[in-house]
C-alpha cells in the first residue's frame, strides 16, 4: 500500500512535480538532440568523404580516351592513392562503356541512377560481402572524333567515415552533455527559487502564536498572495464565530446568573421568616423559577451541541406525520391543563423526508412551547405533502414585521411578557439550517390586528 | 570459386602474365614443401604458402619451430603467380594460413579484396605504418632494388653510384657500353615490370634511361640469377635493377662483382605476410605473424638471410634502420596503398609497356605512344 501511495500524484512533493515535469521534456529534447546530431554526423563525414571519391573519379576520367578502338585507360595511381586515407580504406574501381559493359578495374560495381543535373552520384552499397560507399561519375570522351560515354565507378569501404562521424558525434555529445548538465542544474535551482516563498509562507504560519487570529501580513508572489487571503477570509471567520461564541457564553451566564441570583435572594428573604405559608410561597416561588432554570440549561446545551459542526448525527428516513402526533399528544394534556387548544392535521399518508427524528421533535417542541409561553390559545400542528411541510399556527400577538428575524438569534425575546428563554426560535433555526429546511415566520391571521397570531413553517426539500 | 567480372578479367590477365613472368626468384628454386613436425602429442598445425627461397626461409622456420615446439609446419613454395591464382582459387576455402610473398601489388590485391584477417597485437600496432596496410598486410622483410657492375669496369670509366650517373655514362659512351648493360625485361618479367612502374613513377627521366638502354642496345633478362650469371662471365659490364636479396648472396661468393644500392634513390621491396580470412589455424597463424614481427625474427633476417629486418630497434648489417642511415632520403621503400592496384591494371600494363617499348626502340616517347596528343592544335591563321 505504501508503495502504491508513494506513486500517486497527488502525493509528491511541489518541488518534485516541478522537476520531474522540466527534467522529463529536457530529456527527451536531449535524446532528440542527440539522434539529430548522429544522422548529421553521419551526413557530414558521407559528404567530405564523398569528395574524395569525386576527385578520384574525375582523376581517372581525365585518363580515359579511345585508342586502339576501344576505351582506353591510363589509370593513374595517385587517383586511388587519394582514397586511401589515415583509414586506410579498401578501394575498388572501374571503368565502364555507354553499355554497360566492363572495361577494366579491380571489382565489378553496380551502377547508381543518375540524379538530375548531377555528373557523379552516391550510394551505399553491398559490393563482395563488404558494405561499400560507390560514387559513380558520368563523363564522355572529349575528343574530335569519339565522344562516347562512359562511366567511372569508384568505391571505397566506410572505415575512414564512420571514424570521422563518431568523432563529429563524440564532439557533439560532449557539447549536449554539458549543456544539458547546465539545464538540469538551472531547472534544479529554479525550482527551489520558485517555492521559496511557500517555505516563507509555511515558515510565517508556523511561527504564529496558536491563540491569534489576526491576518497574516506577508509579501508574496501571485498565486500564494491568494492563498494568503483564503487564508485571512478563514481567519476572519473564525474571529467572527469566536466573537458570537463569547457573546453567547456571555449571554448564557447572564441568563443562568438572573433566576439563580433570584433564587438565592427569595430563599434568602424565606429564611428570615417563621412563617410556613411564607415558606410554601417563597419553595413555589423557587421552585417555578428552578424550573425555568432547567429548560433555560436544557435549551443552551442542546443548542450548543447543535452547533457543534463537528456532530452531525446521520439522518433517516422520519414520518413528519407520525412525528407530529407523537409530538402534540406528549404535549396536549400540559397544554389542556393551562386551557390551550392544541390540535393537529395531518395527512393520511406518511410524509417521509429525510432528518434526525430528535432534532427534529426538538424543533416541533419547540415551537409548540414557544407559541405556548407567547400567550397563545390555540395553536395548530399542521403536516402537509408536496412540498413536505410542517406549521405551527397560533393565535398569539405575533410579531411585526421588522423582528422577525431578529427572533432567529438566540436570547432575543419579542417582548419582554412571558417567560421564554429566547432560546427557541434560536434552536428551531440552528435544526432548520442542518437540515436544509426553509423557515418562513408570518402572520397567521392578518386580518386581526389585535392578535396576529404566528404561523411558522418549515418547508423541507423536496428530493430529501 | 566466387568471382565477380573484374576478378575473373584480371584472372586471365594473370594467367597470360604467368607466361610471362619467371619471378623474381633464380630459374633454378622449384615449387617445394618444407615439413616441420611437432613434438609434442596434439600438434597445432600451420600452413603457410611463401615466395621465399628455402635456404633463405629455413632459418626462419627452425628458429620458429624451435621458439614454439608444439606447431606442425608445412611451408609450400610456389611462384608468385602461381601463389596468387591459388589463393584465389580457395577464397572461399582456404589451406593456407599464412600467406607470404614479394610480389607486392598481388598481395596487397588479395589483402584489398578483403582475403586477409587483422592481426591485433602489440608488434602489429607498433610496426612502422610505412611497412604495413590496416594490421592486415605486413612488410617483414627490407630488400633494395641495386646495380651491379664489374670490378673491373673502373678501367674503363668510373663505375655509375646512381641512376643519374648511369643515364649519364650511357649517353656519354654508347659505343663502349653498347651490349653491355643488362636489365629486366619489364614485358616478360613481372618483377621488371613492377619496378618500371616505380621507377616511372619516381622520375621522369626513367623514360631518358628507357632511352639510352635502348640505344647501346642493352640486353634484357627475365631473373636476377640470369643476369649475375652474364655479368660474372663477362658478357655483360652493368646490371640495373637487380634484386639485393639474391645479388647480396652472389657478390659474397663473386668477388669480380660489385653491388651498389644507387644514392639518388632506391627502391626497396618488401615481402607482404598476411593471414588468410577464415585460416584454418587462425592461432598458430597468429604465431607466426608475431613471430615475424618479433625482435628475435627480425634479427635473425638481419643477419642468417640477405632478406633484411624492418624492425625499428634492429641495426646493423641488412637492416632498414643501416640502409637508411647511409642513404636517408633516397631509400623508395615501395608504398604499401592502393595505389600498387595501378599496377595491376591490365589497360595500364598495356600502356606502360607500350611507352617502355617505344622509349626503348628509340622511338621519340611522346610521338605516338599513349600519351601522343589524339588531336593537333588548330591552325593560327597567318596574317
Amino acid at each position: 500500500m505504501s508503495s502504491s501511495r508513494r506513486w500517486r500524484l497527488s502525493h509528491l512533493s511541489l518541488y518534485r512535480r516541478l522537476t520531474i515535469w522540466l527534467l522529463f521534456p529536457l530529456v527527451l529534447l536531449v535524446a532528440i538532440m542527440l539522434l539529430q546530431a548522429w544522422f548529421a554526423s553521419r551526413e557530414a563525414a558521407d559528404r567530405a568523404f564523398d569528395r574524395l571519391l569525386d576527385a578520384a573519379s574525375l582523376s581517372i576520367a581525365e585518363q580515359v580516351r579511345w585508342q586502339q578502338s576501344r576505351l582506353w585507360m591510363d589509370l593513374p595511381p595517385s587517383a586511388l592513392e587519394m582514397l586511401a586515407t589515415d583509414a586506410e580504406e579498401r578501394v575498388f574501381y572501374a571503368l565502364y562503356d555507354a553499355q554497360g559493359r566492363f572495361v577494366t578495374g579491380n571489382r565489378s560495381l553496380p551502377s547508381l541512377p543518375a540524379r538530375d543535373g548531377n555528373r557523379m552520384s552516391y550510394g551505399d552499397v553491398i559490393s563482395g560481402d563488404m558494405p561499400v560507399r560507390l560514387g559513380v561519375l558520368r563523363a564522355r570522351l572529349e575528343g574530335w572524333d569519339r565522344s562516347d560515354r562512359f562511366e567511372v565507378r569508384v568505391a571505397q569501404t566506410r572505415e575512414g567515415r564512420e571514424a570521422l562521424a563518431n568523432q563529429l558525434f563524440l564532439a557533439s555529445l560532449i557539447n549536449i552533455v554539458i549543456i544539458a548538465g547546465l539545464a538540469m542544474v538551472v531547472v534544479l535551482l529554479s525550482a527551489r527559487f520558485a517555492l521559496e516563498p511557500l517555505t516563507r509562507l509555511r515558515r510565517a504560519i508556523r511561527q504564529r502564536n496558536p491563540r491569534t487570529l489576526a491576518p497574516l501580513e506577508l509579501a508574496l508572489p501571485r498565486e500564494l498572495a491568494e492563498l494568503r487571503q483564503a487564508l485571512n477570509e478563514l481567519l476572519a471567520r473564525m474571529r467572527r464565530v469566536r466573537a458570537n461564541q463569547e457573546r453567547f457564553i456571555g449571554d448564557a451566564s447572564h441568563q443562568l446568573r438572573t433566576p439563580l441570583a433570584g433564587l438565592s435572594a427569595r430563599a434568602e428573604l424565606a429564611m428570615r421568616q417563621s412563617d410556613p405559608d411564607a415558606w410554601r410561597e417563597a419553595l413555589a416561588t423557587m421552585h417555578g423559577t428552578a424550573t425555568h432554570t432547567a429548560r433555560l440549561a436544557g435549551q443552551l446545551l442542546s443548542l450548543t451541541r447543535l452547533n457543534n459542526p463537528e456532530a452531525t448525527p446521520a439522518k433517516q428516513a422520519v414520518d413528519l406525520a407520525a412525528l407530529a402526533q407523537r409530538c402534540v399528544r406528549a404535549a396536549f394534556s400540559r397544554h389542556h391543563r393551562q386551557g390551550i387548544d392544541l390540535g393537529v392535521e395531518i395527512p393520511e399518508q406518511a410524509v417521509v423526508v429525510l432528518g434526525n427524528d430528535w432534532q427534529l421533535e426538538e424543533a416541533l417542541n419547540n415551537l409548540i412551547d414557544n407559541a405556548s409561553l407567547y400567550g397563545a390559545s390555540q395553536i395548530t400542528v399542521q403536516v402537509t405533502d408536496a412540498p413536505p411541510r410542517l406549521v405551527v399556527r397560533d393565535d398569539g400577538p405575533g410579531i411585526p414585521e421588522p423582528q422577525r428575524l431578529l427572533m432567529l438569534r438566540p436570547f432575543h425575546r419579542g417582548q419582554q411578557t412571558g417567560d421564554g428563554s429566547g432560546l427557541g426560535l434560536a434552536i428551531v433555526d440552528s435544526i432548520a439550517r442542518a437540515h436544509d429546511i426553509r423557515l418562513s415566520l408570518q402572520a397567521a391571521r392578518p386580518g386581526d390586528p389585535e392578535r396576529p397570531g404566528l404561523s411558522i413553517a418549515l418547508t423541507f426539500p423536496v428530493n430529501a | 570459386m566466387i568471382a565477380t567480372p573484374g576478378i575473373l578479367q584480371l584472372d586471365a590477365a594473370l594467367r597470360a602474365l604467368v607466361l610471362l613472368l619467371t619471378v623474381l626468384l633464380p630459374a633454378s628454386v622449384q615449387a617445394r614443401t618444407l615439413h616441420f613436425a611437432a613434438d609434442t602429442e596434439s600438434p597445432q598445425p600451420l600452413t603457410i604458402y611463401g615466395v621465399v627461397d628455402p635456404p633463405q626461409v629455413r632459418p626462419l622456420l627452425a628458429d620458429f619451430h624451435r621458439r614454439n615446439p608444439d606447431i606442425a609446419i608445412a611451408y609450400h613454395n610456389l611462384e608468385t603467380l602461381a601463389l596468387h591464382a591459388r589463393v584465389l582459387q580457395e577464397r572461399g576455402a582456404p589451406r593456407a594460413d599464412v600467406v607470404m610473398s614479394p610480389a607486392m601489388p598481388w598481395q596487397y590485391q588479395l589483402a584489398n579484396e578483403g582475403l586477409s584477417t587483422p592481426v591485433d597485437s602489440p608488434a602489429a600496432a607498433a610496426w612502422p605504418s610505412w611497412a604495413r596496410w590496416r594490421q592486415e598486410l605486413f612488410g617483414f622483410t627490407f630488400e633494395p632494388i641495386v646495380m651491379v657492375y664489374r670490378r673491373d669496369l673502373v678501367r674503363h670509366m668510373p663505375p655509375p653510384q646512381s641512376h643519374a650517373e648511369l643515364l649519364k655514362l650511357l649517353q656519354q659512351q654508347p659505343e663502349a657500353l653498347s651490349h653491355r648493360v643488362v636489365t629486366y625485361d619489364p614485358r616478360r618479367s613481372g618483377a621488371g615490370y613492377t619496378y618500371a612502374i616505380e621507377d616511372a613513377r619516381i622520375s621522369a627521366r626513367y623514360w631518358d634511361l628507357v632511352e639510352a638502354l635502348g640505344k647501346t642496345h642493352s640486353a634484357l633478362e627475365t631473373t636476377t640469377a640470369a643476369m649475375l650469371e652474364g655479368l660474372s662471365d663477362g658478357r655483360y659490364w652493368i646490371g640495373y635493377n637487380l634484386i639485393g636479396s639474391y645479388v647480396q648472396d652472389y657478390v659474397a661468393k663473386h668477388p669480380e662483382l660489385v653491388m651498389v644500392v644507387p644514392k639518388d634513390y632506391a627502391l626497396v621491396l618488401q615481402r607482404l605476410v598476411m593471414i588468410s580470412r577464415d585460416a584454418p589455424h587462425p592461432a598458430t597463424a597468429r604465431r607466426f605473424v608475431e613471430y615475424l614481427l618479433s625482435a628475435p625474427a627480425q634479427r635473425l633476417l638481419a643477419t642468417q638471410t640477405t632478406l633484411g629486418a624492418v624492425h625499428p630497434s634492429i641495426d646493423g648489417i641488412g637492416t632498414a634502420a643501416d640502409l637508411r642511415e647511409r642513404l636517408g632520403e633516397a631509400i623508395r621503400p615501395v608504398q604499401i596503398g592502393p595505389g600498387l592496384l595501378a599496377t595491376l591494371d591490365t589497360l595500364k600494363r598495356q600502356t606502360l609497356l607500350e611507352q617502355w617499348q617505344q622509349a626503348f626502340k628509340n622511338h621519340s616517347t611522346y610521338a605516338d605512344g599513349p600519351l601522343a596528343d589524339p588531336s593537333p592544335l588548330p591552325q593560327t591563321p597567318q596574317e
